[in-house]
């Protein structure tokens, strides 16, 4: 098959698909206004979920942090809130500014620029998440402890022996695992970006 | 001649565009119809912006260009697409067996492309002129020119190795 060959076979379809015609008028009406009613729940209702819970578990930390009675129960408490919120606020900010491209004026460069530039950040906020949820799950059990139980898990050594070998495991294969991931979507995306900014 | 009238009158006429655009731009059944949805809802609600500004054409190609792109990260959350199904699924019932493995062989090397030389060589066998792609891509001419020559080598290579 050579290029004209591609050429060819393309006309045909074209040809094809304009006698084949198969939209209705109502049928046109009906995708837009489905698409119209789907729209708000389509776009954010994993991430606005996620969100919720995260500022819901944050809002528990917080009315209850006068329960941390020691300095490392306050910082495990300071970080665990501050990821709680600032993580899904950035993440569905990100969302929010690849949706909000001009889909009309923009042209397509502009809008693979665009989307490329979010979907790094994206990546990189969600890579960054990842490493820092195995901070979180050091920190939120003995916040979590202590709220609940009034225990000081730091003062457990046991509990630690089997907690931290395990946590490390996960944490060397899962980061080993995301950095695979992104890497391979982070070059091919630069490749565009660079090709085009030239 | 109404509002609705003159969109439904669009889009039926550029359908097989629209079906293409969501061919190149979707890896299955499901986020084919979705991109085909959206990029109609697009159109509507894009409809009252466009005032004879540039050609249908072009607006057509950039609105459904973009939507693609935009919708390639949501890929995985599916909406209900009701009533594409008989639409979309139903495009290729006329052809023959032989013309459908070539149409396939052709649709693999275009997915081999990245994002942006997908969008060029659709236009280009559509038969746009440099000038029409260079409105609906923000490329200038020399630039789509030489783009679409380095695509012709990389298909050409592609295809020998094959």
């Amino acid at each position: 098959m050579d290029l004209e060959e591609i050429q060819t076979i393309w006309s045909e379809m074209s040809d094809q698909l304009e006698q084949q015609k198969k939209l209705t008028n109502e049928l046109i009406m009906k995708m837009t206004q489905d698409r119209y009613s789907n729209k708000f729940d389509k776009i954010t209702f994993y991430e606005t979920i996620g969100a919720v819970i995260c500022f819901l578990a944050a809002i528990y930390f917080l009315v209850n942090i006068n329960k941390l009675d020691t300095w490392y129960l306050l910082a495990c408490g300071i970080f665990t809130i501050a990821f709680l919120i600032l993580l899904p606020v950035v993440t569905l900010g990100l969302l929010g500014k690849m949706k909000r491209m001009n889909i009309v004026k923009n042209s397509f460069k502009e809008t693979i620029v665009g989307y490329t530039k979010a979907k790094n950040q994206l990546l990189l906020i969600q890579r960054v998440g990842i490493y820092l949820s195995f901070v979180l799950m050091f920190t939120c059990l003995p916040v979590f402890s202590k709220i609940m139980k009034n225990k000081d898990l730091f003062l457990q050594s046991k509990i630690w022996l089997i907690y931290l070998p395990i946590m490390a495991i996960f944490l060397f294969f899962f980061s080993r695992w995301g950095y695979k991931c992104y890497k391979n979507i982070t070059n091919s995306a630069e490749n565009i970006l660079k090709e085009l900014e030239v | 001649m109404g509002k609705e009238e003159s969109f439904t009158g669009i889009i039926k006429e550029n359908e097989g565009v629209i079906f293409k655009i969501t061919t190149i731009y979707t890896q299955n059944e499901q986020d084919q119809k979705d991109l085909y949805q959206e990029i109609v809802y697009q159109l509507w609600k894009s409809f009252d912006t466009f005032r004879n500004e540039s050609k249908i054409s072009t607006w057509m190609y950039r609105v459904a260009l973009n939507t693609a792109i935009n919708q390639l990260n949501k890929s995985k959350k599916h909406s209900n697409t009701t009533g594409i199904d008989q639409v979309v699924l139903k495009q290729t019932e006329n052809y023959d067996t032989e013309f459908e493995n070539r149409l396939k062989i052709v649709y693999q090397h275009i997915h081999q492309l990245n994002i942006l030389e997908k969008g060029l060589i659709l236009l280009l066998l559509e038969g746009k002129k440099y000038q029409e792609i260079s409105e609906i891509t923000g490329l200038s001419e020399t630039n789509v020119g030489t783009r679409i020559s380095r695509i012709k080598q990389k298909l050409k290579s592609r295809i020998l190795k094959n």
